[in-house]
């Protein structure tokens, strides 16, 4: 159908188009190593554009006739523009690809599996994992993150709590939960936040030993009756107030409340260094601990990862620069900046930026983290986890009949997939 | 007064002489080609191929299979479906309240010699280029639960007022005074402008006979303004029916706007559409919801239409 | 005409002018603050004078490019539908040919589409005329408006036809009944249509942002929404952007509501 608008297009506007088939010509021929190339870059975080313009500085150093233009896409808008421009047949060469949405473009054949054979094992398994789909590998990671539970010192002294240890365990929490807990100062121990699977729920789940979708990719885990303890985990702090109620935190975001002192904890990502470092009131107040063990212990991992659209014109250029983002040096670039980098062994820089911060605890984390659970369309049942839990949050619905439903939805979803 | 448009173009066209009916019919397509053209190609065209996909199965990135009315026959058991259709008719009928609103405030600042007036005027306009997400935080602000300044001032009076965005029986109403709030700008620039063509001198004359500011304005504005006034009413109606960035805004964007517990209570057509065409990829069923929306948008259109005859007066 | 001094009216313009102005100047405001105090809990409604924040827009943007490609992106949308518009409008409102209600039927079911709807297939025809990442993309789209079409025809039909009948007899033809008599006539609406089209264009966001890429070939709106990181998002320098990117628009209002309100575009005609 659309060859009809294009060539009806193009009756409309032939002078245009004789000229834009003109350049295109050129770059055709992009296959010869001498020629110069102009790679496009797409990235959707303003925090690291810097970095990502000096990598592709660097890379342009060594490798003369390619140059990189960076082009940010703002996060709310990434996937939609994305989508677009796959339609559109003008997906940028290289760009950022997380995991909920890889399989998606690895099954429809939009991006391109690396042919070359690399070496994976300087990067977390569980990343390698991620964006590898039928057996093969598609991206290379960038950076990665885990989870911990950032604390409130001052909050902890008050209530003559003490700070958490490396070993803790979920009673260990629960107790602390409930002394932390200052009704009257309007203070809750923690927010059970609805919005962040990754941060929340998703950790629980597996420290529980229940599972979010089964390895296969085929059967939801939330019918499983350690899944729904790991759900319970959260429902039960609301239940006993030690949690803000979810109208409460739907007005106001947990990570307000804990910078506002309301809360004196706070699970959340590696990435909040950034925020927690430079917000006034949290800046010289808290401190990171590992997730509390259950009957496991378990943090989720994600990761960003390169990969290379199947269109590109360039596929050599693309996985030069691909290959260079992946390596040691590019990730020594990234340390000093950005989050932390996926490589192994050069994280060191990323933890020394704040000593004042036990960061080393999201990369010993990693010894234990499970992979972020994903399938061919994760957002598909990503909402339906929102739709159904949030009336178990209200506590309209008992957690483990909303899981059930959950868990039918999820079925249904992925049986479609 | 009460003659329609299309009666007196007729008798018009035959007063002044009977001319040439094929020129003035080739000059009206003329007149009409560019924009024709253009709406043809960016815009119609588009439609039409929706259209055509909602009787398809829709691929994240393109390719289709052919599936006949199996989308219509999903939608109409979709309760979520039925809910979004439930919401955008009541925020579109909330919202008409923003009309008479508009047509009384372009009224005061329409008057001659009232100081101050063109502050006033400025005032009202700045809604209209304040920055979405400022809008969001002080509206957001102002009906926090805890320490929001609508339920500080109920506390003064003895009342405990609800998370107004969170809670299912207050939420709409809360982001219907936040769409009158916006759109208030934009009706009064159509207004102000409208009141411009009325002839001073029906103003004059009533003057003379006694009428004072009041009678004026419902014996020679009001009617004198029915064009405009279908017209603002006409798009308001269509813009409700469409809503989205305001929902968008208020909840937070993304997935994590349905951790709200009012959620459902607020969700549109418009952003069911854009959640299964661009967030959980299913396409050829945000082509059915959005051809199911446009049929009813259609309906109320030429509903309305009809209605004008009764209402609306042209010269 | 001066009754009674209108307190009344003094007293219910200066509180609705205050809920008006409130988010506006909490915009202010918070351009003024640090990160810290934009995000606090509860809010302060003081600022606490980061003017830094504005030299910041200067650091973080391609301030000048962008200005000049939504001026030009404005104004080409401005004049095309001036332009467009009030031709379409003038031959629904006054002229007679076949198939005319059914045509502004049709004209009128584009206003009834969801924007959303045509991201990616105007994607599509973009990438497929070569205009991806070019000023002409966020423009020629734009060119085009049912809105347009339909405000200028209701301005059309409620003008009195005198003057125009008298041109006709004088045998003036469609083209300079159009030109001559109409569009001074239709003032009032023309800039009317002008505001809002140039406001829509100023704010419009997500096609720019979608069509092009490179940060010099984008608008202000589109290139402050891209200052929103993922987890982090500097809510003052972002206002402070916003700000200045909307004094050009205010500056265009105050000198335009002349015109709404003391154009007057046809005294006498009745006479």
């Amino acid at each position: 159908m659309w060859k009809s608008v294009r060539s009806g297009a193009a009756v409309l506007c032939a002078a245009l188009l004789a000229s834009a088939c003109g350049g295109g010509e050129q770059s055709g021929t992009g296959a010869r190593p001498q020629e110069k190339v102009q790679l496009s870059y797409g990235v959707w975080d303003a925090t690291q554009q810097a970095v990502m313009q000096e990598l592709a500085a660097e890379f342009t150093r060594t490798h003369p006739n390619i140059a990189v233009d960076v082009q940010l896409t703002p996060w709310a808008d990434y996937w939609t523009k994305l989508k677009a421009a796959v339609s559109g047949g003008a997906a940028p060469d290289v760009f950022w690809m997380n995991g909920p949405n890889f399989q998606l473009y690895a099954s429809n054949g939009v991006i391109r599996p690396i042919e070359e054979q690399v070496d994976t094992s300087v990067y977390p398994k569980a990343l390698v994992d991620l964006y590898t789909f039928d057996g093969k590998l598609y991206g290379l990671p960038k950076d990665m993150d885990t989870v911990g539970v950032w604390y409130n010192k001052t909050l902890f002294d008050a209530a003559k709590v003490k700070y958490p240890a490396d070993d803790w365990t979920w009673a260990d929490f629960k107790q602390a939960a409930a002394r932390l807990t200052d009704a009257g100062k309007g203070v809750h121990a923690v927010g059970a936040q609805l919005t962040s699977f990754q941060e929340y729920q998703y950790n629980t789940i597996y420290q529980a030993g229940g599972y979010v979708i089964s390895p296969d990719g085929r059967k939801s885990g939330y019918d499983d009756p350690r899944t729904i303890e790991g759900l319970k985990f959260w429902t039960d702090l609301i239940a006993a107030k030690q949690s803000p109620d979810l109208k409460t935190m739907t007005d106001t975001a947990p990570i307000q409340l804990f910078e506002a002192g309301k809360l004196a904890m706070y699970w959340g990502g590696s990435w909040d260094v950034a925020e927690f470092t430079k917000n006034d009131y949290t800046k010289d107040k808290v401190d990171v601990a590992p997730l509390p063990k259950g009957e496991k212990q378990a943090t989720i991992i994600h990761g960003v990862a390169n990969v290379m659209s199947a269109k590109t014109e360039h596929p050599a250029q693309a996985w030069e620069f691909v290959k260079f983002l992946g390596s040691k040096q590019a990730a020594d670039i990234l340390g000093k900046k950005g989050p932390i980098p996926a490589y192994n062994g050069t994280q060191a820089d990323w933890v020394a930026a704040h000593p004042e911060l036990r960061l080393q605890t999201f990369l010993d984390s990693v010894a234990y983290a499970v992979p972020y659970p994903v399938s061919k369309n994760t957002a598909a049942w990503q909402e339906a986890e929102l739709t159904h839990l949030t009336k178990a949050w209200t506590g309209e619905v008992p957690v483990d009949k909303a899981a059930a439903g959950l868990a039918a939805a999820m079925n249904d979803l992925l049986a479609k997939e | 007064m009460t003659t329609t448009a299309e009666r007196r173009p007729a008798l018009a066209g035959r007063t002044a002489k009977r001319r040439r009916p094929r020129t003035e019919a080739l000059w009206g397509y003329a007149f009409i080609a560019p924009t024709g053209l253009g709406l043809t190609i960016f815009y119609l065209w588009p439609v039409l191929q929706t259209a055509y996909f909602s009787f398809t199965e829709w691929g994240a990135f393109g390719g289709h299979t052919w599936t006949g009315l199996d989308n219509y026959a999903r939608l109409l058991g979709d309760p979520e479906v039925g809910q979004a259709m439930l919401n955008t008719l009541m925020y579109t009928v909330l919202g008409l309240a923003g009309i008479p609103l508009a047509i009384v405030f372009a009224a005061l600042l329409n008057r001659p010699g009232l100081r101050g007036v063109s502050v006033y005027r400025t005032a009202f306009f700045l809604p209209v280029v304040t920055m979405p997400v400022a809008v969001a935080m002080l509206w957001r602000w102002l009906y926090n639960g805890d320490y929001g300044l609508v339920n500080q001032m109920l506390a003064t009076v003895g009342v405990d007022g609800p998370n107004w965005i969170a809670d299912p029986a207050t939420a709409m109403y809360a982001l219907v005074v936040v769409g009158i709030w916006s759109s208030v700008g934009y009706n009064l620039i159509i207004f102000l402008a409208g009141m411009q063509a009325i002839p001073k001198e029906l103003y004059e004359a009533a003057a003379m006979d006694g009428a004072g500011r009041v009678r004026q304005f419902f014996r020679i504005t009001l009617p004198m303004l029915s064009p405009t006034a279908f017209f603002i009413s006409i798009v308001s109606v269509i813009g409700s029916l469409q809503l989205f960035d305001l929902v968008f805004v208020m909840t937070g964007s993304g997935q994590s706007a349905r951790a709200n517990p009012a959620y459902s209570r607020l969700q549109t057509v418009v952003q069911l559409f854009y959640e299964r065409a661009f967030v959980t990829d299913d396409r050829g069923y945000a082509a059915a919801i959005v051809i199911a929306l446009l049929v009813l948008i259609a309906a109320l259109t030429i509903a309305q239409f009809r209605l004008q005859r009764r209402w609306v007066h042209y010269v | 005409m001066s009754e009674r001094r209108p307190i009344g009216v003094h007293a219910v313009l200066v509180a609705s002018s205050l809920a008006m102005v409130a988010p506006f100047a909490w915009q202010v405001i918070t351009s003024l603050k640090t990160l810290s105090g934009a995000t606090a809990v509860p809010p302060s409604p003081l600022p606490e004078w980061r003017w830094d924040n504005y030299a910041k827009v200067f650091e973080l943007l391609p301030f000048g490019d962008q200005f000049l490609n939504t001026v030009l992106m404005a104004a080409g949308r401005v004049a095309g539908q001036v332009l467009f518009c009030s031709m379409a409008a003038y031959a629904f409102a006054r002229l007679r040919f076949p198939g005319k209600n059914v045509l502004f039927g049709v004209f009128l079911s584009v206003l009834m589409v969801p924007p959303q709807l045509f991201v990616i297939p105007q994607y599509q025809i973009m990438s497929s005329l070569g205009w991806l990442n070019s000023l002409q993309a966020i423009i020629v789209p734009g060119l085009f408006s049912a809105f347009g079409v339909f405000l200028l025809r209701q301005f059309f039909l409620g003008l009195p036809r005198e003057i125009e009948e008298a041109a006709r007899l004088d045998g003036a033809g469609p083209v300079r009944v159009y030109w001559s008599i109409m569009l001074p006539l239709a003032r009032p609406g023309l800039v009317a249509l002008s505001v809002l089209v140039l406001l829509w264009a100023w704010n419009d966001l997500f096609w720019p942002l979608v069509v092009n890429t490179d940060p010099d070939k984008m608008t202000l709106s589109a290139g402050l929404a891209a200052l929103q990181g993922q987890y982090q998002t500097d809510y003052p320098v972002l206002m402070a952007g916003s700000l200045i990117a909307s004094l050009p628009v205010i500056a265009v209002f105050v000198f335009l509501q002349r015109q709404f309100i003391q154009g007057i575009a046809h005294t006498g005609s009745k006479g």
